[in-house]
């Protein structure tokens, strides 16, 4: 006849055994569907999930900001992405309660404040947005960002000096934005030069950043008569976190825990189950860049160029990921040690009797709690590959642009798309598309000067 | 008693991280004058930009303070009048110092415009005459100063209604001075005055030091007389 106290332990262990499935197995349905371009589809499907998964909710909200801003409803889109920010700022805060708790769990019972790229681009991605309606605060926006990345990087500084995040890559699309701004005001050319040669440090292969430095430190925003455009666009696949078992900490867990059941008085719990952690991997997709082109009065087109990558979202996470991968590795690692240790000091303080039944059942329900585990696979799951820009200065008036997603051969991907925009003298007009794998999806968003 | 110790000693960390919780939201106040504010710990902030604005813009004015005009007339008795104000066009500030002075420039912008406003030396353009001006003109700030251009965005203005005496610049140099991981940054603020007919100028600058220094035994040591 067991014990009630035991039942009372070993119950709730197995009960932990019934795993669930983790963010991105859900998400795999709405990447599928945003980048394919039904818009319907997506926005469906998260606000299910939203309903079924509320821990998930800050990260389908991003999502669901995305889907709007395709949708054509771009200050929806800010709504959702400032709502997420100010959350995400309070759940930076530790919580050593929730920390306790994700240690007798896992790291999916924590609140998800985002991964230090997704702070900075949900920034980013607020002064796009903004600048696509009426921009009064897309300088705003893109100072924020800056700071943000500044300050995630400072506040990594351990005591001795050392820290993991200084080799981060910076997200050059926050500089270049406020350079955009500043050289638009014919005034502040200074600090628009400053921001672009930022720019060009941060990202080296943004080919069009040299000649920004050189107009911003010696020319002009734009010729008389004529206005620029900027075209930004979201392209391809961004990057997701997938489970990934990390066997060799696990083998030599389950080697420590065979050697100490050795020694000790009471046995461990073997390390039957892997250890898993969040890996962050990239998936670009199809679509490498967007065509742009003026289409005259007959019909043609000529194209004038093509977006170049301002920030590589993709290579960012991932080397961003990897560089705090052993802090993932050691916190889960720790986790199962103290998992170990919680069995252990219940079998001594019960008196279980070492080669008993008991200890065998409680062995099992450690093993059944350690297995229990997952990794945290929470990301903005819809964010593209990269996001790119290409500058056009135009006479003044109405043009009809076209807008191409082209693939690495600059094989067309999708229908061109049209799109009416106006520019205005000695000022920007922005236009922003999302081009994942079926070309541009959704509506293209122009701003009016 | 052995497995009491044990139980205790794993138990409680856990118990206590239990006790803990996320704070609340951000909180924040108003910071009145004479309110002790923040000190910028690793670049400029209104504490560094507030005294130098004050200071600049003080012996700007001062050295533009002419005598009243002795009008000489028959039928009065000879009240003096006051020298009409010079119309100048504040360009903006421009950041050469070797920090991102982010959303403090047209913070000074403002600041510097409006104390100029409030006296009855000068007399500012409006900031958005002086952005269509460039806009119209397609010149850069930089490139007002070589006399043709000079001549020709005066021209423009003048043409707009707008006529103007002077341009005025507002610049922000830095210095740095390491000693190991400690360094001091000295700031200044230079206000250039260029008369538009004559090309003559004149400038006035504020000067401000300010030491960083890595930990409180380094300030300490900085700013203690006996450690010097």
């Amino acid at each position: 006849m067991p014990r009630p106290g035991l039942l009372a332990i070993v119950v709730p262990c197995l009960v932990l055994l019934v795993g669930c499935a983790t963010h991105i197995t859900r998400l795999e349905p709405v990447r599928a569907a945003f980048h394919r371009g039904d818009l319907d589809e997506a926005e469906r499907l998260i606000a299910t999930d939203l309903e079924k998964h509320p821990g998930d909710a800050d990260v389908l909200t991003l999502d669901r900001a995305l889907v709007a801003l395709a949708d054509g409803r771009p200050l929806a889109a800010e709504d959702l992405l400032k709502e997420v920010r100010d959350r995400f700022d309070h759940l930076e805060q530790e919580s050593p309660a929730e920390d306790a708790w994700s240690m007798l769990s896992d790291d999916q019972q924590r609140s998800y404040a985002g991964e230090d790229h997704e702070k900075v681009l949900l920034r980013a991605m607020l002064a796009i947005t903004n600048l696509s309606s009426d921009g009064g605060d897309a300088e705003a926006f893109s100072y924020q960002a800056a700071e943000k990345q500044a300050e995630i990087v400072a506040a990594a500084t351990a005591e001795d000096g050392t820290n993991p995040k200084a080799s981060y890559r910076q997200i050059a699309l926050a500089p270049y934005l406020r350079g955009v701004l500043r050289e638009e005001t014919h005034r502040d050319y200074d600090d628009a030069a400053r921001h672009f040669a930022t720019v060009v440090n941060w990202q080296p292969e943004f080919a069009a950043g040299q000649a920004d430095v050189v107009r911003a430190t010696g020319g002009v925003h734009s010729p008389h008569g004529h206005g620029v455009v900027h075209v930004f666009a979201l392209v391809g696949h961004g990057p997701c976190k997938v489970v990934v078992e990390e066997i060799p900490s696990s083998a030599a867990l389950l080697v420590a825990d065979q050697i100490l059941s050795a020694t000790l008085t009471q046995s461990l719990p073997p390390t039957v189950a892997p250890i898993k952690v969040p890996r962050v991997v990239a998936a670009p997709g199809l679509v490498s860049a967007v065509a742009v082109g003026r289409t005259s009065a007959g019909g043609g087109v000529a194209w004038q160029g093509r977006t170049t990558t301002i920030t590589d979202i993709s290579r960012m996470a991932v080397e961003q990921e990897a560089a705090v991968h052993d802090r993932t590795v050691a916190r889960a690692v720790a986790r199962r040690a103290l998992k170990k240790g919680t069995v252990f000091g219940v079998k001594e303080g019960l008196g279980v009797e070492r080669f008993g039944p008991a200890a065998l059942a409680f062995d099992l329900a450690g093993v059944a709690w350690e297995a229990a585990e997952n990794a945290d696979t929470r990301c903005w799951g819809l964010l593209p590959d990269s996001i790119q820009v290409v500058r056009m200065e135009l006479p003044a008036g109405q043009h009809t642009l076209a807008l191409q997603a082209v693939d690495r051969q600059g094989m067309s991907v999708g229908r061109a798309v049209p799109r009416s925009v106006t520019v205005a003298d000695g000022r920007n007009t922005y236009v922003v598309i999302q081009a994942p794998d079926a070309g541009i999806i959704g509506e293209v968003l122009s701003s009016s000067p | 008693m052995l497995r009491r110790t044990f139980l205790f000693s794993a138990g409680l960390p856990v118990a206590v991280s239990l006790a803990g919780c996320r704070g609340q939201r951000q909180f924040a106040r108003i910071v009145n004058p004479g309110d002790k504010a923040l000190m910028g710990s690793h670049q400029a902030g209104a504490e560094t930009f507030g005294p130098l604005v004050d200071e600049a813009v003080a012996k700007l004015l001062a050295r533009n303070a002419e005598a009243p005009v002795q009008q000489v007339s028959y039928d009065d008795a000879g009240e003096p009048l006051p020298c009409p104000p010079k119309r100048i066009c504040f360009v903006g500030v421009e950041n050469k110092s070797a920090e991102d002075i982010g959303d403090f420039k047209d913070e000074l912008y403002q600041v510097i415009d409006t104390r100029l406003l409030q006296t009855p030396i000068f007399q500012p353009l409006n900031r958005r005459v002086v952005d269509a001006g460039l806009l119209e003109t397609r010149l850069r700030p930089d490139q007002l100063c070589i006399p043709e251009h000079m001549r020709q965005f005066a021209t423009h203005l003048e043409r707009e209604g707008e006529p103007i005496d002077y341009l005025l610049y507002a610049t922000l140099t830095s210095g740095t001075t390491r000693e190991n991981r400690d360094y001091e940054r000295s700031y200044r603020l230079t206000m250039e005055l260029i008369d538009v007919r004559t090309g003559n100028y004149d400038k006035q600058s504020a000067d401000l030091v300010k030491g960083y220094h890595h930990s409180r035994l380094s300030r300490w040591r900085a700013t203690n007389p006996l450690s010097r």
